[in-house]
């Protein structure tokens, strides 16, 4: 099955003051439609700078990174954030909805960025609150919902250009055991229902659930479990 | 969702912040729109005096200040042949004498009322500006009770007073005035001589202490004794509307080229590069430091609320949200802040103003109809723009920090706070 995105060889080096550090080293790596991939590892093993090179948030040192078959090194800021809201949902670990805007509101900026038709983003947006089981709390800021709401909220915002990957950095990372169970389950039917999840997670019971596991440590892949 | 939306909800999720933010603009905007006020407040209310006054030439001796340098010799001819140019409508003769009240009849028109009534020892000043002028031409006063001059000489000199005088020694039309010139060319005292109010006049460049009267010219000459000395301080002439002023002044000028004829707009002219130069200037140093004040403002707000929230602007970027739409949304904000602000500073600088006006009218001497601080258009369209330049420029930095954001390192240092 051809790869939505493709890391080749990709380095990732931050220049710092008290010498260079490589986040990544020569990783590769594809990503085809109904993957479950789950990455793990130790803290500064390099896990989220691979989310966010995949998630053309960053650029790699060295090494292509290719978009369905697109180079994105290539292209500009303009192209990339138009390949971003389109085509990838992200999910972070501290939510970041904005705080001014109410949960519908949240999930339907994405939309209106995308220039969704207004009739369009309503519909999508009342289906996305059903599917994470929040339409109930659609009039709700952030500040009124619980974290594992606020996960849940963000989970429909990343979906709702419908885009064929979805990223997630440590997604169950602020969340107690029980609500992270909910947040879980949210990902599987994701998958099942046809997108493509990258997880990074130190949570044993998020990485259990993903199709293919990556273990990492010092900028590498160093293993690969495939369920 | 548009910028403007995002950038008003932005605002309005710290209230505090934003009122704060508006109300320092404001106090800001409403300085400098005083300031723009000033800036030419005194060239147009002195032009718009000397438009009040109905004549738009002067012709001088010299070019002193008018009432200062030498008089014309042979005032009546002169003004005979500059009223006979084609250019000119009419031409008034200005005779100014110091003069001072040696009685007066109180109580309105009874001849018969409180005649002589001794001023001194009551402790009223009464010294008094006498403007000589030729009653067929139209005056440069306006009546506001009474009758004005008339044409033909009366046996007892008439008179208009100004409105303080008339208050100050209760004068009425029909009341007698005995005044007694104090004239240079006199070292020996005067003897009074007997006018008749007829009418009571405000004069375009009176104080609000100024004691004016008006008679005729002849009566000038008699108040100081020199009745058969044909000399003017100044003649005002009046332009016909086809040569306008400067068609006036040309004329005037080629037939007498010694004297100084200047317009209402060269009067305007120099006064607003010499003699009003320093409330200009004063008002550029005080509107530059206003707009660097509202812009440092508005910088520091925009920059501390942009850094509180780095992460989910880099959030929103990683979701796809274009560079320019972020930028746009911090400058937005600016607009806003700076927009309302600068509003509310309309009304507060007016009402700024007026009390400014009224402090800075009250020093002596002043006309009383000349203003400081005066609307113009121009005033609102410079406001709006300079509040517009400090929106842009306290943009400019947050708005880099967002245009430079590094996503990936910023969702990262994020987590990792």
């Amino acid at each position: 099955m051809p790869s939505i995105v493709e890391a080749r060889s990709v380095s990732r080096i931050f220049p710092m003051a008290g010498g260079a550090v490589a986040a990544l080293r020569d990783v590769s790596i594809g990503i085809a439609r109904g993957d479950y991939i789950g990455v793990v590892g130790p803290s500064g093993c390099g896990k989220s700078t691979l989310l966010h090179v995949l998630g053309c948030v960053d650029v790699p040192t060295s090494g292509q990174i290719l978009f369905q078959g697109r180079e994105v090194g290539s292209l500009a800021d303009a192209e990339r954030s138009r390949l971003r809201l389109r085509e990838i949902g992200f999910v972070f670990q501290r939510f970041f909805l904005l705080p001014m805007l109410t949960a519908w509101e949240n999930v339907e900026l994405p939309q209106a960025e995308a220039g969704v038709a207004r009739a369009e983003r309503r519909s999508r947006t009342q289906a996305l609150l059903e599917y994470v089981g929040l339409a109930a709390r659609a009039r709700h800021r952030p500040s009124e919902l619980s974290g594992g709401e606020m996960q849940r909220v963000a989970i429909a915002r990343a979906l709702a250009n419908r885009p064929r990957l979805l990223l997630a950095d440590e997604p169950t990372g602020e969340l107690d055991e029980a609500t992270g169970r909910q947040i879980v389950t949210l990902l599987d039917r994701l998958h099942d229902d046809g997108t493509a999840v990258v997880v990074v997670t130190h949570d044993p019971a998020v990485a259990g659930r993903a199709h293919r596991l990556l273990r990492m440590r010092d900028g590498r892949i160093v293993g690969e479990d495939v369920r | 969702m548009r910028s403007l939306r995002l950038a008003w909800l932005s605002l309005v999720r710290q209230p505090a912040r934003a009122v704060l933010g508006i109300l320092g603009i404001a106090a800001i905007g409403a300085l400098l729109f005083d300031m723009l006020l000033l800036s030419r407040g005194l060239v147009l209310s002195f032009g718009e005096l000397l438009q009040r006054s109905g004549f738009d030439v002067r012709v001088l001796a010299s070019d002193a200040p008018p009432f200062t340098g030498p008089r014309l010799a042979d005032a009546s001819a002169l003004a005979g042949r500059i009223a006979r140019l084609p250019e000119v409508e009419a031409v008034l003769q200005l005779r100014v004498r110091e003069a001072e009240i040696a009685s007066f009849g109180g109580g309105g028109v009874a001849p018969d009322g409180p005649m002589d009534q001794a001023v001194e020892g009551v402790g009223r000043r009464r010294r008094v500006e006498f403007i000589g002028a030729d009653p067929q031409v139209r005056s440069m006063w306006t009546i506001v009770e009474g009758e004005d001059l008339p044409d033909a000489a009366a046996e007892a000199g008439p008179l208009v007073v100004n409105p303080n005088l008339a208050r100050r020694f209760a004068l009425s039309p029909g009341s007698e005035v005995s005044l007694r010139g104090r004239c240079a060319n006199s070292p020996e005292a005067l003897p009074p001589v007997t006018f008749t109010v007829v009418g009571i006049a405000e004069f375009p460049f009176d104080s609000v202490t100024s004691t004016t009267i008006a008679g005729t010219l002849a009566d000038a000459g008699r108040l100081c004794g020199d009745a058969g000395v044909d000399r003017a301080e100044m003649l005002l002439v009046r332009s016909t509307p086809r040569a306008g002023a400067p068609g006036a002044a040309a004329a005037i000028r080629a037939l007498e080229p010694l004297l100084h004829v200047v317009t209402n707009e060269d009067l305007i002219e120099r006064f607003s590069r010499v003699e009003f130069s320093y409330f200009r200037q004063i008002s550029t140093v005080l509107a530059t430091v206003t707009v660097f004040f509202g812009f440092l403002l508005i910088a520091v707000l925009l920059t501390v609320s942009v850094n509180q929230r780095l992460g989910e602007i880099a959030a929103l970027r990683a979701l796809g949200l274009s560079r320019s739409r972020v930028i746009a949304g911090v400058m937005w904000e600016s607009a806003m802040l700076v927009g309302a602000g600068g509003l509310l500073a309309l009304p507060l600088g007016a009402l700024l103003s007026l009390w400014l006006d009224a402090i800075l009218r009250s020093m002596p001497g002043l006309p009383a109809a000349l203003h400081f601080f005066v609307f113009e258009p121009r005033a609102i369209v410079l406001h709006v723009a300079l509040l517009a330049v400090a929106a842009v420029a306290a943009a400019a930095y947050p708005m880099r920090i967002v245009a430079v954001l590094p996503i990936a390192a910023t969702l990262r240092r994020e987590v990792v706070s």
